[in-house]
């Protein structure tokens, strides 16, 4: 689904991310682990061609994605922030992604039903601006209009950051639904080690911008990454 | 405390984006700012000289401060719509064992660092020097000076307190501009005069300086009305100027929802420039642009040439367009990312931008026709310009568009805020102003200018017959850019 050839991508001579081979099959949920400033977002960024590599290639089914825009129409994601329009109500924001995506408004009330459980009555009809909502509802935001398209690749950065428990909870078997239903392909990075050996299956660790570590989750995977990073 | 709250005033003031331009721009701004105070010295020197050309039997002294109250009515109104509260960023101190009066005190003196307190004394001062101290002696002089202080420090704490007060009802200057409107009227047909009391009333302070001290404690008043009100409001609720507002009624607009999702891009550009503060502010000084052109059309000298109609035809006509069409992709510096990782068609999103452009454009010359009055030469100019900016300069400004590299903040921001409404605003386009009066030059040279206006009118049409075209070169552009843009938008 997504292959990764020979990818730098360096600051002011400063390499901050090399990653000379990586595939991630379809349907394969994998998760991205590292301390601040390992090269996470830069990685994301470049798979969502959101900034522009020194060197190699990310292909999104085969097709460089610097090349054509037409894997975004079955890549969905949320970085930061930033992807948010923030002087939107959250239902104009869901409704302009829903129009840039070419679906109809039966498939917007849909969308509002499935979700409703996730938003716990916090995100429709409070007639607030985005920009007005706290950064756990930001982040429901964010990650809900990531999901409207029904994408076959998801990106998600941090997504279980300052989102309350229960909502992570409810996040978490969202995304295992996503992958036992709909054979989603996902890309989760997180801070926490919790989370993210709960939904992935597969764990790459990166440290100062190369992969340190590429493991399929067991038992005892959550053990071995706390004890790599209890330095 | 104090001397804290300063140093981190002054770091944040060095520090802020609007230096760091480049030392070209700071120099040019710099040059404008050195002519604007040698015009104001100059108006404070000479200004005994107008007034006796107005009134050759009168007091000069008596006449100027029959001025005052006029001024000082004039000074409030402008302030009101110009003048930057000063606000720091208390939510930093609040948690501090830091007094509040303290705090208040400051922002209160703050506010009297400002250029509206600056400038008139510039007038004000060579005035008392060259007609009052020569006239009247050095005490009456220093105390006019004083009363002229008091005044100036008065309304600028009067207009502080004002505009907090009533920022959301600007209907409020509105009634209070045209009282003094009426007022102005009332003086000149001497039905009741305002002038023979601001007159009187400052002439006797002059002279007997002991009463100053009531204009003095009217300042005082108001002062400790800007404290109480203030300090009663020194929560993190109040400052907080993110106040809940209602939703406005462009989320009910479903007209354009019939274009699919052209017309909801168009949407989503309205509300950005409509709901944001920044880009709200130059909205609400567009009207302006359009009377533009009673500077120059009463005037003989500017309407036997061409040259400034053609400069005023751009501006009035594209003035909006090149406020807007310059910080069109900043204006989207907080959510750009989500704008290229989002599967949207940079050609539809530009051409809701055009579309944007070209209503303005539309708008401001079906305004402008009026100004037929002063003659055709002046309609046939502007319908000129008008064609050359919906055509040629609005695909110009779109190209240059992708140079925009600096984070906008769209929260803050009104008039004489720098970033993206201050002077450098025009420098900046300064070149699209000329190119139209450039491709005019060489016709005028061999003797016929009309030609170059029908020219000008010219490459307006053929743009606009060419866009789709023009619209490809622009997209390519902008996608070659992409990167470099956002990059520069994260920072």
């Amino acid at each position: 689904m997504i292959q990764v050839n020979n990818l730098v991508k360096a600051y002011n001579g400063t390499v901050v991310l090399n990653i000379p081979e990586l595939k991630i099959e379809k349907g394969e949920s994998f998760g991205l682990v590292g301390n601040n400033g390992a090269g996470k977002t830069t990685f994301f960024r470049l798979i969502l061609d959101l900034i522009k590599a020194n060197n190699g290639e990310v292909l999104s089914q085969g097709v460089d994605v610097k090349s054509t825009t037409v894997w975004k129409s079955y890549t969905g994601s949320y970085l930061d922030e930033g992807f948010l329009i923030d002087f939107l109500t959250p239902e104009e924001y869901f409704q302009f992604i829903a129009s840039v995506n070419n679906l109809s408004k039966g498939d917007i009330k849909n969308f509002m039903e499935q979700f409703d459980e996730f938003f716990n009555g916090e995100i429709i009809g409070k007639n607030k601006y985005i920009r007005e909502l706290s950064r756990g509802n930001k982040q429901k935001v964010g990650i809900a209009a990531s999901l409207m398209s029904e994408p076959e690749i998801l990106v998600l950065d941090e997504p279980f950051e300052s989102l309350d428990p229960t909502t992570q909870i409810r996040l978490k078997k969202l995304l295992k639904q996503l992958k036992d239903e709909k054979n989603v392909t996902m890309l989760i990075s997180s801070h926490d080690l919790n989370h993210v050996t709960e939904v992935c299956e597969r764990i790459v660790v990166l440290d100062k911008g190369t992969i340190i570590h590429d493991i399929k989750t067991q038992q005892d995977t959550l053990k071995e990454l706390e004890a790599y990073f209890a330095v | 405390m104090f001397k804290w709250l300063l140093s981190h005033q002054w770091k944040e003031m060095t520090r802020s984006n609007f230096w760091q331009k480049s030392v070209a721009i700071n120099l040019i701004i710099a040059f404008f700012i050195f002519i604007m105070f040698l015009y104001l010295i100059l108006l404070g020197l000479f200004i005994d000289k107008i007034l006796i050309e107005q009134y050759p039997d009168g007091d000069i002294f008596a006449i100027f401060n029959g001025i005052i109250l006029y001024y000082l009515g004039i000074d409030l109104f402008v302030r009101f719509f110009l003048y930057n509260l000063p606000v720091i960023n208390v939510e930093s101190y609040l948690h501090l064992p830091v007094k509040k009066s303290k705090i208040v005190n400051f922002i209160l003196l703050k506010s009297t660092l400002n250029i509206f307190n600056v400038l008139p004394l510039l007038v004000f001062i060579p005035f008392a020097l060259k007609v009052i101290l020569v006239n009247y002696g050095g005490l009456t002089s220093l105390s006019w000076l004083a009363l002229i202080l008091i005044l100036i420090l008065n309304n600028s704490f009067l207009l502080h307190y004002l505009k907090r007060r009533f920022i959301d009802k600007p209907a409020i200057i509105g009634i209070f501009a045209l009282t003094l409107v009426v007022v102005a009227v009332l003086d000149k047909f001497d039905i009741f005069s305002l002038s023979d009391y601001s007159s009187s009333v400052f002439t006797y302070l002059s002279f007997n300086p002991v009463y100053i001290l009531i204009p003095l404690l009217i300042m005082l008043a108001v002062y400790s009305l800007n404290f109480t009100y203030l300090s009663s409001r020194m929560t993190l609720e109040d400052v907080n100027v993110k106040k809940h507002k209602k939703i406005d009624s462009l989320s009910r607009v479903k007209y354009l929802e019939n274009f699919g999702d052209l017309g909801e891009m168009i949407l989503l550009e309205l509300k950005l420039i409509w709901r944001n503060k920044r880009s709200k502010t130059v909205i609400n000084m567009a009207p302006l642009f359009l009377f533009y052109g009673l500077l120059f059309y009463p005037q003989d000298v500017y309407m036997e040439g061409y040259g400034f109609l053609i400069f005023v035809g751009v501006f009035m006509t594209g003035g909006i367009m090149f406020n807007y069409g310059q910080y069109m992709l900043s204006y989207e510096s907080n959510y750009f990312d989500g704008i290229i990782a989002n599967n949207i068609d940079y050609t539809k999103h530009f051409r809701a931008k055009y579309f944007i452009i070209i209503s303005t454009v539309i708008l401001s010359y079906v305004l402008t026709i009026p100004y037929v009055y002063f003659g055709v030469k002046v309609l046939l100019i502007n319908t000129a310009t008008f064609l050359f900016n919906l055509g040629f300069l609005s695909m110009l400004l779109m190209y240059f568009s992708s140079n925009s590299r600096k984070r906008m903040d769209m929260s803050s921001g009104s008039a004489f805020n720098y970033q993206g409404l201050g002077a450098t605003n025009w420098i900046m386009v300064l070149p699209f102003f000329l190119l139209p009066i450039f491709l005019w030059i060489p016709f005028n040279i061999f003797g016929v200018p009309d030609w170059g206006i029908i020219t000008i009118g010219l490459i307006g049409i053929l743009s606009l017959a060419f866009h789709k075209s023009l619209m490809k070169i622009v997209v390519k552009r902008f996608e070659a850019r992409k990167h470099i843009i956002a990059e520069g938008f994260r920072e």
